[in-house]
C-alpha cells in the first residue's frame, strides 16, 4: 500500500492514470469476491479499534458563505492530513485532522490572497487548522456524528460534524478497506475572530467535508 | 446607518430596474460552476471550473430573460492534479477538442420578482441537451463598491453525463448522475 500523498506533489502520476477516480487498481471488487473478502476482513475488523489514514485524493474541506445575501461563495482546502481510529463494535473512535490554511482555493486567485492575509485566516501566523475529536456517535453500524475541538486562527471551539452519508467498502487491488463519507457543520466565523467583510459576507460558514480513509 | 443606506439604495435600484430591460455581465469573482459526483457510494467528489464568462439579459417587468454562459473545460479543478488531468482527457471532457461547455437559456420563470427557474440548453462534448436550472436563492442588490445593481443567486440541476456521450467508468460504478451547483452574480451594464 502506498503511503498517503499530499496533493500536488511530484508523486502524482503524469498523464491522468485514473488513479484518483479509482482506475483499474482501485475498482471495488465484484459482489462474489466482495463477500469473501469482506468476511475475511470482518474477522479482524470487529476485534479491536482499527486505524485509518486519510486518503488526500478523496478528502477535501469545502466551505460555503453567503455573499450579500444573494449567492453562495464556495472554496476548499486542498492539503488535509490526519488519522482516525474507530471501533465499529464498541462504537467509539477518535480523529486528528490537520488542514494547511494556505491550501485555500476559491478558483479566483485574488480572493485566495485576501483569505490568506492578516484580516482573514492569517496563514503565516496560523498555518494549520485542527480538528481533534474523540466523541463518535453511531446510528446502528454507521457513523452518525463526530464531536471535537476545532482550532482556527488560534481559537478553539467545540464542533459537531454530522454525517450526510457514511459507509465502508472493500477495494480489490490492493485489498483494503476504505471508510468515509460526507459530513457537514456550521459555525460563525466571528467566534474565531474572523470578522472582516461582515455583514456583506455572512458570518455563518457551512462546511462540507468529503473524507475517505484507508484502514492500516 | 450602513444598513439604512443600503436599504435606500436597494429601494432606488428596485424602482429604476423595473422600468427597463437590462443587460448584466457575469462577475467571474462571484460566479462558479461546481459539480458533485458520488465516489463508489462512499463520499462526494466536488470539482469546479475556474474560467467562465457570459452575459444575462433580464426584463424584470416583462418577466423574461436570456443567458449565455461559456465555461472553459481546461480550467477544471478538483484539488487533485492527477484527477484534473484525467478529467480533461478524452475519457471525460476531451478539453483539447472541446474547449468549452456552453449554457444558453431563453426561458426565465419568476416567482413574484424573483427568478426561480431558467431553462435552455447545455452543450458538452459538442452534444446539446435541454436543461433546467432551479434557483435556491435569487436577489438583486446595489453593490456599494461598484455602485451598480448586481443580480444573482444559486441554481442547481442534475445532468446525466452519458446523454452527452461521457460514459467513462459507468461499467465499474462511477456515477452517471452529476449534480451541478451554480453560483452566479452579474453586474448591470
Amino acid at each position: 500500500m502506498s503511503a498517503p500523498r499530499l496533493p500536488g506533489t511530484a508523486s502524482d502520476p503524469p498523464g491522468g492514470s485514473g488513479l484518483a477516480w479509482g482506475g483499474p487498481a482501485r475498482r471495488p471488487v465484484r459482489a462474489g469476491a466482495l463477500v469473501l473478502l469482506a468476511s475475511a476482513l470482518a474477522g479482524v475488523v470487529h476485534a479491536a479499534p482499527q486505524n485509518f489514514a486519510i486518503d488526500p485524493d478523496h478528502t477535501h474541506v469545502h466551505w460555503e458563505l453567503k455573499h450579500f445575501g444573494t449567492s453562495t461563495a464556495r472554496g476548499r482546502f486542498d492539503a488535509i492530513t490526519g488519522s482516525i481510529t474507530m471501533d465499529r463494535t464498541a462504537h467509539t473512535g477518535s480523529a486528528s485532522i490537520s488542514i494547511a490554511t494556505a491550501g485555500v482555493s476559491t478558483g479566483f486567485a485574488p480572493f485566495d490572497g485576501v483569505i490568506r492575509g492578516p484580516y482573514l485566516l492569517a496563514t503565516k501566523e496560523f498555518p494549520t487548522a485542527y480538528f481533534v475529536a474523540n466523541r463518535f456517535s453511531f446510528a446502528g453500524d454507521a457513523l452518525a456524528s463526530v464531536t471535537g475541538d476545532f482550532t482556527l486562527r488560534g481559537t478553539s471551539r467545540t464542533l459537531t460534524l454530522r454525517a450526510l452519508r457514511f459507509s465502508c467498502r472493500v477495494d480489490a487491488e490492493p485489498a483494503r478497506e476504505v471508510c468515509g463519507g460526507d459530513f457537514e457543520t456550521e459555525f460563525e466565523r466571528s467566534a474565531f475572530g474572523i470578522t472582516h467583510s461582515l455583514p456583506f459576507v455572512a458570518d455563518k460558514v457551512r462546511i462540507v467535508l468529503q473524507i475517505e480513509a484507508v484502514r492500516q | 446607518m450602513t444598513k439604512t443606506l443600503l436599504a435606500t439604495l436597494l429601494a432606488l435600484g428596485a424602482v429604476t430596474a423595473h422600468a427597463e430591460i437590462a443587460t448584466y455581465a457575469v462577475d467571474p469573482s462571484h460566479t462558479a460552476v461546481t459539480f458533485e459526483a458520488n465516489h463508489f457510494g462512499t463520499s462526494t467528489l466536488r470539482g469546479r471550473f475556474d474560467k467562465k464568462e457570459g452575459s444575462v439579459v433580464l426584463d424584470k417587468a416583462g418577466k423574461s430573460g436570456k443567458a449565455d454562459i461559456t465555461i472553459d473545460t481546461s480550467s477544471i479543478s478538483t484539488g487533485v492534479p492527477a484527477l484534473d488531468t484525467h478529467l480533461k482527457s478524452k475519457d471525460f471532457f476531451n478539453a483539447a477538442e472541446f474547449g468549452t461547455v456552453k449554457f444558453t437559456a431563453d426561458k426565465f420563470a419568476f416567482n413574484g420578482d424573483k427568478v426561480n427557474e431558467v431553462s435552455g440548453t447545455l452543450t458538452i462534448l459538442g452534444k446539446t441537451q435541454p436543461v433546467t436550472l432551479k434557483a435556491t436563492n435569487f436577489n438583486c442588490y446595489i453593490n456599494p463598491m461598484l455602485k451598480r445593481e448586481t443580480c444573482g443567486g444559486d441554481f442547481e440541476t442534475t445532468i446525466t453525463r452519458s446523454q452527452y456521450g461521457m460514459a467513462y467508468g459507468l461499467n465499474y460504478g462511477l456515477p452517471d448522475s452529476i449534480h451541478m451547483l451554480i453560483q452566479i452574480e452579474a453586474i448591470k451594464q
